[in-house]
Parts: structure tokens; C-alpha cells; sequence
């Protein structure tokens, strides 16, 4: 079964005093399977956060289905496995990390000791155990963001949707969150995040989409879309003439030379003729499209 | 939420509603709010209540007055004049310029409830605080005339109101004539000579003055006429034959005509004067 | 699950800075009472009486509307709404939750505030008055019925509104009674309509208000105290269905 279905969603809002319309969602569709990390991508205004809220039944959709492990999302109980983390997490401020815990998991009507069990866990895991007799009112935004992530963990929750969790931390920061995320598909649960930085996406994700002014426009693995096209191979060597390497261009950058060549029989020629030359092969690196480009390919296809 | 779920709460909703109307009908069926008298003994005064109204002095007023209209028409109602005077007191004190309630007050008191004296004193504070209204006096006149028949107290509360600003014609009116019903017929008809006078276009006032006029006038006369005659008779040991007698022995110099010019009418028979026109204000007359 | 939501609506009043100044100027508006009842000749118990459950009842109903207006804005405006609502929690439970926990923490106040009264009625007076039970009975239901309608605001309005509407209906509520003669003597019938349906639809708090009864000494029936209590439960549960209702149709973008 597939943790999240998408289908068809389409979703508008009214301006409140013009009878104009804005179209947000035009009929997103989307899957993501359980056990995966699958990476919501699109820049601001295309409606990821809109989408997130539709999953979570915070706003209603005008027309599409949406399934949560099967469980249509009107239903409450359908986020009984869900955990969610705002783009910008606020929580009671006049309550410990220790407190929300304890809220968050009545919520669940959870066991007064599994509550217990699980918020030592969760607090050792983002790295708050020390603080979690301060009131939160005296906590960071990173600190309040971890806080966030503890709480959308509890009840053992088996799907994680995050909405933009990198933004506004600092390169430590989101090492940490991304090893989180990493640990989380390892205990088998699902992950769903949007974000625009896509050099996060590309160090772990299983599974991407892209959307773009209401619409999924490409979906898949990872590996499939950025592998659809080797641009070409780059050879870095030194010790001997560039001319002789089989190539009809090069560049040099610090006593090294560097050929490229965009089909591997081309290449392999070129490694022969720098090995028959005595040449020193530094490093032959096959340059893949990134997420990056396959990204703004679409952007300006739409 | 599905829309049956909807539908449900809905008619809960109006359900519970209905039912808290019928708790409230059955509430009130049970009550009456103003056989209490308690309600009123926690009616604070008028000064109070102007501490208590937060400079909402004038509102609170209004909504007294409103409310007490409604109570007032509650016919049904016993002892509703209880605390009468206390209501439109504490009215008039919230706002002292407002004028319905001096008025309104004032006709509940003496035509409802039957208390002349009440009315007028809470006219009188109408008039102290709105020296210059000549309805309040003009009222008071009304009452002490019609329910006290006090003519005299009625021509004091017509000469005030007549003297106010923008007083209308017809107070001077009222004054000369309840000058005339205290019997004081010369003053009164000077009076009247004046209205006659001062009332230029003024139809209605040159008809009733010149009928006033004429039933003094007709009344001096006759006074007069008739202390003559019963001289005459003294003298003569018989009533004269008729009026002209009187001139012959030079006991007066020419009979009067009344005033629209018409001879009186004498009776040789009981010696009396009368007129081809009485008005009856008096019953004397 | 409900508990979890009233527990912590109670824990946030409770903490609340505000909450805690009303109840403390509450006690001593009524504690005033003794240098009020100094300055009076003749009954000073009464104006004992009358001053404390005054102040008492005065407090308590602005504990109730001003913490009441917030209870549903607050968690839109400060966004923590997102937290409940991504939960696998009912729109419903949570207006009943924020309900509750709001009557739990009035019910804490009132009794507290009650409790100082009686001590120092007793302490001042030497008498205790068994009706004065009855009247903090009545006035806990007048305040849950206000709760109800400020948590109805709340689900959709701001709290400045919230609180002009409710103290409005307040206001209102207290002088409805007076137009129970008024709308039998209206002619029209379309008047006599409009004015039934307002007089029946509008809250009405004449019932709740025994001082009078506590003052004069007048009998209460057990059916007068029914009577309050249903109309009391009729009246909240109609207006916290509303506030569900209201707030089922929400969206937050």
C-alpha cells in the first residue's frame, strides 16, 4: 500500500473582496510509498504547503482524492500514523518540551509510561534531553524546530511530512536533520518534505516531485531523472602534451589538464592514449545532470 | 464533516434552542416581575444612577422612559403606581431638559392615576429646569383649573406661561378668562380689549374675545342694571316698566347696549336683565 | 483525548498573568466590602452581602468572557492550531476540549473566590447563609453560559469584536426580562413576531440574578433551580454546537 495517494486535487482560494479566483492546485497527482524519503520540490507559490495542508484536512479540497495508507483524508483517524512539522512550528510557549510531549501524545491517548518511554527517546534523538524543563518560550527557532520534530515523531509515527525543515538552519543543523531523516527510513517509516534546496534533496532522496503552478510535472526516482543523460565524461591528468590525449579541446588549472568527452568509447580512447604517453590519470568523473538542472529544465518548459 | 453529520448538529442546535424558549416561556409563566415590589426598592435614585450610567446619563434616561411607557400601558397590571413618582423622578434627574417624560409623567399621574398634586409638582421640576418652556406652567394651569378648579392658582400658572418665550396666544386667553371665572370682571375685560386688540389676523382670537367680551360685558351690565332696578324698586315700591325709566330718573345716563350693539332684555315681571345671547361658563349663568 | 485538550486549555488560563490579576482584584473588590458596609447605617451585613457577591460575580464574568474570546483565536493567530488539527483529533473535540477546560478553570476561580467570601462573611458577620451556595451555583451556570457564547466569537472573529459582541449579549441577557410584558403588547403581527423571536432567541439571566431573593429573603423552588439548570445545559449546548458547526467550516490557509 502507498502511504500517500494523491489524486486529481485541485484546490482555489477566493480573494476576500474580489469574486476572482486563484487557482492553486490544478490537479496534482502524486504517490509515495511506504518506507520511502520522497522529496516535494517546486519553488515558493506552487503550492506545496497548499498541497500538505489538503493531506492534512486543514483546508478542504474542491475535487480530488486523497489517500493516507488507504484511509481517506476527510477522516480524522487517518492521520493516526501522521506526523506533521509546520514550515514555521509554534507551540504553546508556556509549556516544556517534556509538557508538549505529554500533550502531543494524549492527543494519541497513549499510556501514561509509554508517553514517558517515548519522550525520553524522541528528546535523546533531536538533541534536547538537557532542556526539557525549560518553557519553551525561552527556546531558539532551531531549538523550537527540533522540539517540532520530537512531537511529530510521538506515537510511533509511521509517515513524516515536514514542510520546508531545512529552511534557516545552518550547515550543521541540517546534517543533523538530514541523519534523522536517513534513521527514520531505516526504522521504515516514510518521509514526505518539500524544500527549494535541492543539494538536501539530492544527498537523500528515494523518490522526487516536482511541481510547478499546480501541477506535478515530472515524478520519479532520483536516480532515473538525473541519470537520464551521463552530460559527458572529465578526465584529469598531467605528464604529457594535451594534444596527445585524443581530444579536441582542453583546459588546464594547476599543472593538471582536463578533457571532456560526452560518449565513454571517446573516452576510453582518450585514458588509452594518455596511458600509451606515460600520462598520470588523476581522475575520470562521468558529470550527471543534477537535480538542479532537471529542476530548471522544467521551470522553463512550463 | 459529512453532510449528514451537518444536518444533525443542525437540528440539535435549533432543537436545544426551542427547548431553552419553552424553559424561558415556562419561567416567565410562573414570575410576576412587578408584584415583586422588590424589583423597585433596588431602583437606585436619580443622582445614583447618574454615577452608575458612566456619563451614559441620557441613554439610560431613554430607555427608562421606554421601558416605563410599556409598563404604564400594562394595564393589567396592579399597583403599577407604586413607585410612579420615584420612576419619572429618577427620569427627570438623568436628563433634567428631556421633555416627554415631564409630559407623559405628568397626564399618567393625573388622568391615569388620578393624583393631580404629584403631577404637578414633577411639572413644576420641568419648569425649574427648563425655565423657558411655557408648556410646563401651561399644564399645571390646565390641571389646577379642570381637576382642582382652582381658578385662581390656574390664572398664577397662565400669567407665567403666557410671560415665557414663543408662549402661544391662547395662554393670555386662558388667563383673562380664569380672571373672569374669579368674578373679576373689569380686569377681565380689559383684558380682553387687549386680545381684541393684539389679535390682528387672528380669526379664531377675535371671535373668542369678542364672545368674552361680550358675556363680561353682558354680565357688568347686568350687575349693574339689576342694582338699579332693585334702588328703583326701593324708591318706587316697583320694578320700572322698563329700562328706559332709568334714564328718566336720571339714575343712569343712557342703557347700556351689549356688546355686539343688540339691546338687553328686561323682565318687568322679576325685575331682571338678560341677553339675546348667554354663554354659560358660569353655572350661575 | 478530550481531557488532554481541556487539561491543557486550563494549564494555559491558569498560567496566564491576566487570569490571576482578575481573581486577585476579585477578592479584594470583595474583601473591600467590610470598609463599603463601615460607611453605611443600618443593615452593614447586607451591604456585606451585596458588595462581595457583586464584585465576585463581576470579576468571574469578565474572567470568563476575556479568557473566553481568546480560547479558539489565539491557536489561529499563533498558528499552534496546525499542531491539533494535523492530529487525528475531531474539529468537535476540540471546541468541546477548549470548553471545558475553560468551565474547569472558572469553576476553580468561582470557588476559590467563594470560599475567601464565606470565610470572611463568617469572620465579619458570624452568619452563613445556605442561599449564597445556591447563588455562586446559579452564577456558574450564568458563566458557562457566557463561555459559550465568547468561545463561539472566538471560533471566528477577533478578540476585540469577540469581546464587544459578548459583553453586548451580556448586557442584553440582563435586561431581556424587561421585555416580557412589551412583546404581548405589540399590535402588528409581523412585530409580534420579530420581538417573540428575539426575546426567546437572546440569552436571558433574570433567572440566574437571586440577589434580590438572597436580599428580601424570598423563597427559591426547587423548580426555579431545574428550571436554570436546564435552561442553562439547553442554552450552552445549543451555542457549542454552533461554535462546532462554525468552526467544521473553517479553513486555514
Amino acid at each position: 500500500m502507498n502511504a500517500l495517494e494523491i489524486k486529481n486535487l485541485h484546490k482555489s482560494f477566493k480573494s476576500s473582496f474580489l469574486i476572482k479566483q486563484y487557482h492553486i492546485l490544478k490537479g496534482i497527482e502524486l504517490s509515495v510509498q511506504e518506507g520511502e524519503i520522497y522529496g516535494f520540490l517546486g519553488p515558493n507559490g506552487a503550492g506545496k504547503t497548499t498541497t500538505m495542508k489538503c493531506i492534512l484536512n486543514i483546508i478542504y479540497p474542491d475535487q480530488g482524492d486523497i489517500l493516507l495508507f488507504g484511509k481517506s483524508s476527510r477522516q480524522a483517524s487517518s492521520r493516526s500514523r501522521v506526523g506533521f512539522l509546520p514550515e514555521h512550528p509554534y507551540f504553546y510557549d508556556y509549556l516544556t518540551p517534556e509538557e508538549l510531549l505529554s500533550f502531543t501524545a494524549g492527543l494519541f491517548s497513549m499510556s501514561s509510561a509509554e508517553i514517558r518511554k517515548q519522550s525520553a527517546e524522541l528528546l535523546e534523538l533531536v538533541g534536547l534531553t538537557a532542556k526539557k524543563d525549560i518553557k519553551l518560550k525561552k527556546f531558539s527557532k532551531g531549538m523550537v524546530q527540533r522540539v517540532g520534530l520530537a512531537q511529530a515523531l510521538i506515537h510511533n509515527t509511521d509517515f513524516v511530512i515536514l514542510d520546508e525543515p531545512f529552511s534557516g538552519l545552518d550547515p550543521i543543523g541540517r546534517k543533523e536533520l538530514r541523519d534523522i531523516i536517513i534513521s527514520l527510513r531505516e526504522s521504515g517509516k516514510t518521509v514526505f518534505f518539500s524544500s527549494h534546496i535541492l543539494q538536501d534533496m539530492e544527498m537523500m532522496v528515494d523518490r522526487v516531485g516536482i511541481i510547478l503552478d499546480g501541477k506535478i510535472r515530472k515524478e520519479g526516482k532520483l536516480t532515473e531523472l538525473v541519470s537520464q543523460g551521463v552530460k559527458y565524461y572529465e578526465i584529469v591528468f598531467s605528464g604529457l602534451d594535451a594534444q596527445l590525449a585524443g581530444a579536441a579541446e582542453w583546459t588546464s588549472q594547476d599543472g593538471h589538464y582536463i578533457i571532456r568527452h560526452t560518449d565513454s568509447n571517446a573516452t576510453n580512447h582518450s585514458i588509452r592514449l594518455i596511458s600509451e604517453h606515460k600520462g598520470v590519470i588523476h581522475s575520470v568523473t562521468p558529470i550527471r545532470r543534477t537535480l538542479e538542472e532537471v529542476f530548471l529544465e522544467e521551470l522553463n518548459h512550463a | 464533516m459529512k453532510r449528514t453529520h451537518i444536518f444533525i448538529l443542525t437540528l440539535l442546535f435549533i432543537a436545544l434552542m426551542v427547548i431553552a424558549g419553552f424553559l424561558q416561556s415556562d419561567y416567565d409563566s410562573r414570575r410576576n416581575y412587578f408584584a415583586e415590589q422588590g424589583t423597585f426598592v433596588t431602583l437606585p435614585n436619580g443622582k445614583t444612577l447618574k454615577v452608575l450610567s458612566f456619563g451614559f446619563q441620557n441613554l439610560t434616561a431613554d430607555m427608562l422612559f421606554i421601558w416605563s411607557i410599556q409598563f404604564y400601558s400594562s394595564y393589567h397590571l396592579n399597583n403599577r403606581y407604586l413607585f410612579l413618582e420615584h420612576i419619572f423622578d429618577t427620569i427627570t434627574d438623568l436628563n433634567p431638559t428631556f421633555k416627554e417624560p415631564y409630559m407623559v409623567g405628568s397626564w399618567i399621574m393625573a388622568l391615569e392615576k388620578g393624583d393631580v398634586p404629584m403631577a404637578i409638582r414633577l411639572l413644576e421640576k420641568g419648569s425649574r429646569n427648563m425655565p423657558d418652556e411655557w408648556i410646563f406652567e401651561h399644564e399645571c394651569g390646565f390641571y389646577a383649573y379642570k381637576e382642582l378648579k382652582d381658578a385662581a392658582l390656574a390664572e398664577k400658572y397662565f400669567e407665567r406661561a403666557a410671560a415665557k418665550p414663543g408662549a402661544p396666544s391662547h395662554i393670555a386667553r386662558k388667563r383673562a378668562h380664569m380672571i373672569y371665572m374669579q368674578d373679576n370682571l373689569e380686569y377681565s375685560y380689559q383684558l380682553w380689549l387687549d386680545i381684541l386688540k393684539t389679535a390682528g389676523d387672528d380669526r379664531f382670537a377675535r371671535s373668542a374675545a369678542r364672545n368674552h367680551l361680550h358675556q363680561i360685558k353682558f354680565e357688568m351690565d347686568k350687575q349693574n342694571l339689576e342694582k338699579l332696578i332693585r334702588e328703583f324698586k326701593a324708591k318706587r315700591g316697583r320694578f320700572p316698566f322698563i329700562l328706559e325709566e332709568l334714564v328718566e330718573t336720571h339714575m343712569i345716563k343712557q342703557i347700556p347696549k351689549d356688546f355686539g350693539g343688540d339691546d338687553y332684555v328686561y323682565n318687568a315681571q322679576s325685575g331682571t336683565v338678560t341677553a339675546h345671547k348667554v354663554l354659560k361658563w358660569k353655572k350661575s349663568y | 483525548m478530550l481531557r488532554t485538550i481541556a487539561y491543557n486549555t486550563f494549564k494555559e488560563a491558569v498560567r496566564n498573568k491576566v487570569f490571576y490579576l482578575l481573581v486577585a482584584l476579585g477578592v479584594v473588590a470583595a474583601l473591600s466590602s467590610i470598609i463599603v458596609s463601615m460607611l453605611t447605617i443600618g443593615d452593614k451585613v447586607k451591604v456585606l452581602k451585596d458588595v462581595g457577591l457583586a464584585s465576585i460575580d463581576f470579576f468571574c464574568v469578565l474572567i470568563a468572557i476575556f479568557t473566553g474570546i481568546n480560547l479558539v483565536y489565539k491557536e489561529i493567530d499563533k498558528k499552534t492550531i496546525y499542531n491539533i488539527l494535523s492530529k487525528p483529533i475531531s474539529r468537535s473535540i476540540f471546541i468541546l476540549g477548549k470548553f471545558l477546560g475553560l468551565a474547569l478553570t472558572l469553576l476553580i476561580a468561582l470557588a476559590s473566590m467563594s470560599v475567601i467570601y464565606y470565610l470572611f462573611l463568617w469572620l465579619a458577620a458570624g452568619t452563613v447563609d445556605i442561599k449564597i451556595v445556591v447563588y455562586f451555583f446559579l452564577l456558574y451556570l450564568q458563566l458557562l453560559i457566557i463561555t459559550s457564547i465568547s468561545l463561539m466569537f472566538s471560533s471566528f472573529s477577533t478578540p476585540i469584536l469577540s469581546s464587544i459582541y459578548t459583553i453586548s449579549l451580556y448586557l442584553i441577557a440582563n435586561v431581556t426580562w424587561t421585555f416580557n410584558t412589551f412583546k404581548d403588547q405589540l399590535k402588528g403581527t409581523l412585530e409580534t413576531v420579530v420581538s417573540y423571536f428575539f426575546y426567546y432567541i437572546l440569552p436571558n439571566f433574570e433567572k440566574f440574578n437571586i440577589k434580590n431573593q438572597i436580599v428580601l429573603k424570598m423563597d427559591l423552588d426547587a423548580a426555579w433551580i431545574i428550571n436554570a439548570v436546564l435552561y442553562a445545559v439547553c442554552y450552552t449546548g445549543a451555542l457549542l454546537l454552533l461554535s462546532i458547526l462554525i468552526f467544521n467550516k473553517k479553513e486555514f490557509k
